[in-house]
């Protein structure tokens, strides 16, 4: 798998599973607030994409499992350990069904979350954005358009990206109450 | 990157704004050597860094995903209305032939042009040149003075184009750049990768994903991928390439295909699927002629080829060998 397919393996087999991730992390530790979330899910990427993607069968069960050994790392490592936090840990270990079941979004479903993301971003930040990802136009091209310099094309792009992987945190309306939805819409994976 | 580096590892969100600044950079163009000793130092630093880049590149290269799942009809153009630039070359589709039925999902602004699953659409652009679009396909016109583009964003799409040396016609699909002068070729988009596949004439194959600085020649009955797994060319005999492009005819031909790969096929155009549970029934060789979506037709076949039966099961059509049941 050259860099690209494996981003792509990235974006589409791990990427969904992060708000879940994040939400069990969250719920489940004690004590561990959203910027801990933050380094745990860093860590826990970094380890999945060294490692061997045609060896991972299911990668929402390897993410969280992962993320469970590096909560528990960290743990051993600090001084202190606070007793709640070894029993949370220990809940960790309870492979649920939140670990294997998953709702996919819908192509329509994840065109109108972007679109409902872009309202939120700065206008100048989402025209860049826009005219990237909707019109193809290198950077110099918006910068040409939008009559401000390349660099700041460029700032503008990278705060959008920030921007729109921020509101990807977390799960979109549609797929919290996904397990009380029809059939037909669901995949498993 | 000069203006974003901070001291230390910083925590997370600090990381965060750092990834995507270096994952903008990496998608526009190459990095130069000086950038890249900064992304490989940063990178090194700590563990975390790796993770925040593969996932803000990661979200860069889903959003262009999502983004090709835009018909162009649900989206307002929130440019001012003074001043759209791609207004001048948004123009090409004259005349839309609609061989399967449903209204064009067809943007004049943004030249955008996609079709759903099982409708298969014949386009003529107004350089002469004739567009036809799988299903569930997406491409986006983009005609400019001295270069005829075509971004291909998802699907398939088969190009009839018309001579103008002055003019060359690009598609461009993942990467790949396919450069035509007058020819008949078919580029696709797979899960392995791009596939392009010349019926007449000649194209040239550049770009980042051809795997190679110097363009590629592809000539007749020969067929171009570019996959994960690295560019290999192939050459097919006629019969195969016509049967790669009957789907433009509305018909789907089989000469000894694997029923599995033929169900396959099929349901690329029906809502009502054709399911093969038994894989020694999904191995065997298949032949026929089907009219594009008739999902119903084909499965009737296939059980009577093998000696097997269709049961319906909600949308889908399953083929099962016959029980050896006692009596009926």
């Amino acid at each position: 798998m050259d860099r690209q397919a494996q981003l792509r393996w990235f974006a589409r087999e791990v990427l969904p599973h992060e708000p879940d991730l994040r939400k069990w992390l969250g719920g489940r530790v004690r004590g561990l607030d959203s910027c801990d979330v933050d380094e745990v899910v860093q860590e826990a990427y970094a380890r999945l994409w060294t490692g061997d993607p045609d060896a991972i069968r299911n990668a929402r069960a390897y993410l969280f499992v992962t993320a469970r050994h590096i909560v528990g790392e960290h743990l051993r490592r600090s001084r202190i350990v606070a007793i709640d936090l070894v029993a949370d840990l220990d809940s960790l270990n309870i492979i649920d069904e939140e670990m294997s079941v998953h709702r996919r979004l819908s192509g329509q479903e994840e065109l109108a979350r972007l679109y409902e993301i872009l309202q939120t971003l700065p206008p100048k930040c989402r025209q860049a954005f826009e005219l990237k990802k909707f019109q193809d136009f290198s950077q110099r091209r918006i910068a040409e358009h939008m009559g401000i310099a390349e660099s700041t094309v460029e700032k503008h792009l990278a705060k959008a990206l920030r921007l729109v992987s921020d509101a990807m945190k977390e799960a979109p309306a549609g797929a919290q109450d996904g397990r009380q939805r029809e059939r037909r819409f669901w995949k498993w994976g | 990157m000069e203006d974003s580096v901070s001291a230390g590892s910083g925590n997370g969100a600090d990381i965060d704004s750092q990834a995507t600044a270096w994952a903008v950079r990496s998608a526009e163009r190459p990095l130069d050597s000086a950038e890249q000793r900064q992304l490989d130092e940063w990178l090194e630093a700590d563990s975390r860094h790796l993770g925040a880049y593969v996932r803000a590149q990661a979200i860069w290269l889903d959003v262009d995903r999502i983004a090709a799942l835009d018909g162009g009809t649900q989206r307002d153009v929130p440019a001012p209305a003074s001043e759209r630039p791609w207004r001048r070359y948004a123009m090409a589709a004259s005349v839309a032939l609609a061989a399967f039925g449903g209204a064009v999902a067809y943007d004049h602004l943004a030249g955008r042009i996609s079709t759903e699953r099982g409708e298969v659409r014949r386009i003529a652009l107004d350089d002469g040149s004739i567009l036809t679009l799988n299903g569930n396909s997406a491409v986006q016109v983009r005609y400019e003075d001295d270069i005829r583009r075509i971004v291909l964003r998802r699907g398939e799409a088969s190009f009839e184009v018309a001579h103008n040396k002055q003019r060359p016609f690009v598609v461009s699909a993942e990467g790949l750049d396919v450069r035509a002068v007058g020819t008949e070729f078919v580029v696709g988009i797979e899960d392995g990768g791009v596939e392009v596949t010349v019926e007449e004439g000649v194209v040239a194959v550049g770009g980042k994903a051809s795997g190679s600085a110097r363009p590629r020649y592809i000539r007749r009955n020969e067929q171009f991928v570019a996959a994960a797994t690295g560019p290999r060319k192939a050459v097919l005999d006629a019969a195969d390439v016509e049967r790669r492009i009957a789907w433009r005819n509305g018909v789907l031909v089989f000469d000894g295909q694997q029923l599995g790969a033929a169900a396959a096929e099929v349901n690329r155009y029906s809502d009502l699927r054709v399911v093969i549970e038994d894989p020694t029934l999904a191995r065997a060789e298949f032949m026929g002629v089907f009219k594009l979506g008739d999902a119903q037709a084909f499965a009737g076949a296939a059980a009577q080829a093998f000696n097997g039966e269709v049961v319906r099961r909600g949308d889908e059509l399953v083929l099962v060998r016959q029980q050896n049941s006692p009596s009926h």
